[in-house]
């Protein structure tokens, strides 16, 4: 089965999110924050990663530039899921190594929609 | 508010959402089916919304009651209007980029050509194309493309001509590179670039009707609502489809969709697809009866000589 690591400091998207991920036919993980998520890619990396911008510690600005770093850090599909909406920072995403990008607020049809335009379903 | 009895959750008297049906099938050639009642009451609250009236009961008794035809069409246009998003046929669009653009550019190089997007809803289909078009314009190069979207005056073909979407609607089908290169944000929505837009006319019509006051077109993209229609009016906008498509023209359908036992004077690309090619019309003379033929010859060509036997002389 596939994993998806979902990084974002409120419990509620985790969960939402992860339900969603879930009924996609994906194992879920979860992290709180960027460097948290960064241990557990160190331990083993997911084939997916659904990850907010603003969180404490590390954001998933930094997260993803540090994970693409990483020795196959550039095997994940991450994908972007935030309310951060302003053209430029999603340009700044997707140039760190961000492979596609969620606005929230968001349904199952736009995480579906998204994953299947990474190749993930 | 309409004392009609009430059926379940739903608010609609049956005879009403019987009405409804009738008149979508008359007017669209389209069947609702039994089971979509709450669509209908849906799309159709917020309709009595827009348009003023103090509740959905409202609404359907003046329309059933003054026959208004402006009403009518509106009606019919909310309950037909396509859920769609961007690049929602995967298929059809594939077809049109690794199949028709790249025929259409080997045959005529440079020049125009003109697309339709026939049911184009609120307007993510005839967008689309003009964003694929953008992104194989090295390969394309000295094609000009004029798109086309039309459907029923709606709700839905204004925002299409506004190319103003929300943000749920830019995240389904759309890849975020697309939004960042063919969109610009206003407030919380957002706006289709100008370069792509000024690629697109829309036109509300009738799609049933016969279709004259379009030209023809290079390819036309029906797709998704086929298997919607009745049987007879499937026959008719089909053939009416078949008159706007030039010769050699495209025809792309749906992904699953076919044109079954007719052709509509096409043939198919390849076994199994929704992809046709319209026929090439061959102009026979027409021949007169009364015309004498000469020495009751029925061709000028002369007659064939006989092969020479070779003649092998004796040594």
């Amino acid at each position: 089965m596939k994993t998806c690591l979902i990084v974002d400091d409120s419990r509620m998207i985790r969960r939402v999110a992860g339900r969603i991920v879930k009924d996609l036919g994906f194992e879920t993980i979860e992290a709180v924050n960027g460097q948290d998520a960064l241990d557990k890619c160190q331990l083993e990396l997911p084939d997916a990663i659904l990850v907010d911008w603003a969180m404490p510690i590390m954001d998933g600005f930094d997260f993803v530039k540090n994970l693409r770093e990483m020795p196959r850090g550039d095997e994940p599909t991450v994908v972007f899921c935030t309310s951060v909406r302003d053209v430029s920072r999603i340009v700044e995403a997707l140039a760190a190594g961000a492979d596609e990008y969620i606005m929230k607020p968001f349904d199952s049809d736009i995480i579906e929609s998204k994953f299947a335009l990474a190749g993930l379903v | 508010m309409s004392s009609m009895p009430r059926q379940g959750a739903l608010s609609l008297a049956p005879s009403y959402y019987d009405a409804l049906r009738r008149l979508t099938l008359e007017l669209a050639g389209i069947n609702l089916g039994a089971n979509h009642a709450f669509l209908v009451e849906t799309r159709l609250a917020r309709l009595a919304r827009e348009e003023g009236y103090d509740s959905l009961d409202a609404m359907v008794d003046e329309l059933f009651q003054t026959g208004g035809s402006r009403l009518a069409v509106q009606v019919v246009s909310a309950l037909t209007e396509r859920n769609t998003h961007f690049f929602k046929d995967q298929t059809a669009f594939k077809r049109l980029r690794d199949v028709v653009l790249p025929d259409l550019h080997h045959k005529r190089g440079g020049g125009r050509i003109r697309l339709l997007s026939f049911g184009c809803s609120s307007g993510q289909e005839p967008y689309g194309m003009a964003m694929l078009l953008h992104q194989m314009r090295e390969e394309l190069e000295g094609l000009k493309v004029d798109i086309v979207g039309v459907d029923y005056p709606s709700q839905a073909l204004e925002r299409a001509r506004e190319g103003r979407y929300t943000h749920f609607e830019v995240q389904r089908g759309l890849p975020i590179r697309d939004l960042v290169e063919y969109f610009e944000t206003d407030n919380a929505d957002w706006v289709v670039k100008d370069h792509i837009k000024d690629q697109v006319e829309f036109r509300d019509i009738h799609l049933l009707s016969k279709l004259d006051t379009l030209d023809d077109f290079h390819a036309v993209m029906f797709c998704g609502s086929l298997p919607h229609y009745s049987a007879p009016a499937r026959v008719r906008v089909l053939r009416g489809l078949s008159g706007l498509v030039k010769e050699n023209g495209y025809l792309i359908l749906g992904e699953g969709e076919s044109l079954s036992q007719m052709n509509f004077g096409f043939d198919r690309v390849t076994k199994n697809s929704g992809l046709y090619k319209k026929r090439e019309v061959i102009i026979e003379p027409e021949i007169d009866p009364t015309l004498k033929i000469p020495n009751g010859r029925t061709t000028f060509e002369k007659d064939r000589k006989k092969p020479q036997k070779l003649k092998t002389s004796k040594s």
